[in-house]
């Protein structure tokens, strides 16, 4: 009852403020968001897989971040980061993995080590981060392994040290429900860390 | 004693059969996955009025639990026909919990109030029972039978309120 009343008083001021959401949300979705039309960014299409990538730039992290309300020493850690969007569409009728274990991340310096879960968690924790803050950031990232179903999408983060090198990124995919399959190889290259303007 | 206790477990075992039967012969329209059931993780939860919610008191009945956040692109596109389909498939019988992932109450009063302002949502303020379910992704839907199985997952966000879908949904409640 009192969820409805407030409900009630709360409509009308949300008919001037949807507009803001609305709008607002466009942004961040956009965040998480399949690229429509978005030709340059590094994308491989086959018919059995589609997968892209969107280079964050820290301003972008940034908005992000805070309209989630994290923290400004979250923030500002999160900032120094490189931060990729991934996108991956199973177009088969087949089970794809996504194992990320099977990534390798390298540039001219040699091999460059991706920032997982538990590297976060423990940030996190050292920081004496609240849970549900800890667990939104969790969703935001690509998930370590998930076998992805016939016309699956799912998309993510991946989070690298921030770096002036260009990147390769070497992606394996095995397929089939017990991974037997001839795996699906992407190489994407001369990936770079996005700048803010 | 003993014939009423027997009574019970052949009860139990017809209402189980039927429910599973049922289950089984159902075409599934896209995009939902048909899993080896498995119990559903405890689900306690309070909605925004304060008010205690737990999974168990649903059983008996069908369950679609939903798991969003605001920050969701696709939760965000999906909410609307999650509140027409409710609409219409609540009433026949369907419980629907609609569980918000690691959000502020204001932020889960804002967003459903321009978006879905018929659905009440429960709040995992941590997003600890979130983790508990496991979900592939946000948004995540699963669908536990009256005996408390997960029998099915949906693949991210589905048009619940298209025919395939409610009329797989009806043909579960069957």
């Amino acid at each position: 009852m009192l969820y409805l009343l407030k409900l009630a008083i709360f409509k009308t001021l949300m008919q001037i403020r949807t507009i803001l959401l609305q709008s607002t949300a466009g942004l961040l979705s956009l965040f998480l968001a399949a690229p429509g039309g978005a030709d340059t960014l590094p994308h491989y299409d086959s018919p059995e897989l589609e997968v892209g990538l969107m280079p964050r730039a820290p301003q972008q992290v940034a908005a992000f971040y805070e309209a989630r309300g994290f923290s400004k020493p979250m923030i500002e850690r999160l900032k120094q980061q490189c931060f990729i969007t991934v996108w991956v569409h199973n177009k088969s009728q087949n089970i794809i993995w996504l194992d990320l274990a099977r990534w390798k991340f390298s540039n001219l310096t040699g091999n460059v080590t991706r920032r997982d879960r538990h590297y976060w968690k423990a940030v996190w924790h050292n920081m004496q981060i609240p849970l549900a803050y800890q667990s939104t950031f969790r969703w935001t990232l690509l998930p370590e392994t998930l076998d992805f179903q016939p016309e699956e999408r799912e998309g993510g983060n991946i989070v690298l040290p921030r770096s002036d090198h260009p990147m390769q990124i070497h992606a394996s995919f095995p397929t089939k429900a017990d991974k037997s399959g001839i795996p699906i190889t992407v190489i994407f290259n001369n990936i770079e860390c996005a700048k803010d303007p | 004693m003993k014939q009423h206790h027997l009574l019970g477990i052949m009860l139990f075992s017809l209402i189980f059969t039927s429910h599973s039967l049922a289950a089984e012969s159902i075409t599934l329209p896209k995009g939902i996955l048909k899993l080896s059931p498995y119990p559903a993780p405890r689900t306690t939860l309070d909605d925004l009025d304060g008010e205690t919610y737990t999974l168990k008191q649903d059983k008996g009945a069908w369950v679609f639990v939903h798991f969003w956040a605001s920050w969701c692109g696709p939760c965000r596109e999906e909410m609307p026909a999650i509140q027409n389909m409710m609409s219409t498939l609540q009433a026949e019988g369907l419980k629907i919990a609609m569980i918000n992932t690691a959000e502020d109450e204001d932020t889960v009063f804002s967003f459903l109030s321009a978006y879905a302002p018929d659905i009440r949502p429960l709040m995992d303020r941590d997003g600890q029972v979130t983790e508990k379910w496991r979900p592939r992704g946000l948004p995540a839907t699963y669908l536990v039978d009256p005996n408390g199985q997960v029998r099915y997952q949906a693949l991210g966000g589905r048009a619940w309120d298209t025919l395939p879908y409610i009329t797989f949904l009806r043909g579960l409640m069957k």
